[in-house]
């Protein structure tokens, strides 16, 4: 095994990992802010070095530059969708579900900026 | 066509063949003019959604190596403290944390759009805090009503500062 080798599975298990992070988050948090906020951990930290770990695989084996250019197009799509989304249900939660714990400090019913 | 402007269609026309030359991958001379044609089409249609102001603004070299410096260093070093602590807030056994949803200010000096939506869309991608809005008061100045997940900091400015980090006063450097 060569040291790019090594370095592609240590960033892919980095990535693992936080995966593992943001599913437990799920599991664990007890209401729908708390497993949004986890699940957060899964599109940034899990796909970045899942990505970095291909890339790193790509360029030590010689693949054409277009691999890296469509993997990293992949982490564009990703990091530029998954906040849209997670805004959007944030906001649909805050209008329909029940914290749970109650939030200490809340401006926005206070100011309610409709 | 409504509001159309042959500046903004020209920008994301270039816009559109770069991105087509990336993903083809080829110079080949049917794949250019192919890719040439579509982008001015889909350009054409588009340009009014994707541009408001200023079509070349992004263009200058020194602002790609910024949006680069930004992505790649300051944006990853924020990410990976943030899923640290979210890390540590998940595995911890007692779970005991405190939410809360805060109207903290943004830089007065970041008037766009655009840098308005990327610090909250950034904001939102570090685990631990969603932006909920963003709103604007009489004065001018800006807010994002920001979901944290464990409050550390009731003070507005103070945990504006907490939440932010440095990722504002990149942006602020790109947009103006």
């Amino acid at each position: 095994m060569e040291v790019v080798d090594i370095v592609a599975t240590v960033l892919m298990a980095i990535g693992l990992f936080f995966a593992f992070i943001g599913t437990l988050g799920i599991l664990r948090l007890p209401d729908v802010f708390g497993r949004l906020q986890a699940s957060t951990c899964i599109a940034s930290m899990g796909t970045i070095f899942v990505v970095l770990s291909g890339i790193v695989y790509v360029v030590a084996h010689g693949m054409s530059g277009s691999v890296v250019v469509k993997l990293v197009f992949i982490l564009l799509f990703v990091l530029g969708t998954n906040p849209v989304s997670n805004h959007a249900l944030c906001k649909g939660a805050y209008r329909s579900a029940k914290p749970n714990p109650e939030p200490i400090i809340d401006d926005y019913k206070e100011d309610d900026p409709q | 066509m409504k509001g159309f402007k042959f500046t903004a269609w020209l920008s994301t026309a270039i816009l559109c063949f770069l991105f087509w030359l990336l993903l083809t991958w080829s110079f080949a001379p049917r794949e250019l003019i192919l890719g040439g044609i579509v982008s001015v089409v889909v350009a054409a249609f588009a340009s009014r959604f994707l541009i408001h102001s200023s079509p070349f603004y992004l263009y200058n070299p020194v602002r790609i190596v910024l949006l680069l410096f930004y992505c790649l260093i300051i944006f990853f070093w924020e990410v990976i403290k943030a899923n640290v602590s979210m890390a540590k807030l998940v595995l911890s056994p007692k779970l005991s944390y405190q939410p809360g949803i805060l109207r903290i200010p943004a830089d007065p000096k970041l008037k766009s759009r655009y840098g308005l939506a990327m610090v909250s869309n950034c904001i939102t991608l570090t685990p631990g805090t969603i932006t909920l809005e963003t709103a604007q008061d009489e004065e001018g100045q800006n807010y994002y009503y920001v979901h944290w997940i464990d409050v550390a900091e009731t003070d507005r400015d103070k945990a504006g500062d907490a939440i932010k980090g440095t990722m504002e006063r990149w942006i602020g450097r790109i947009w103006k």
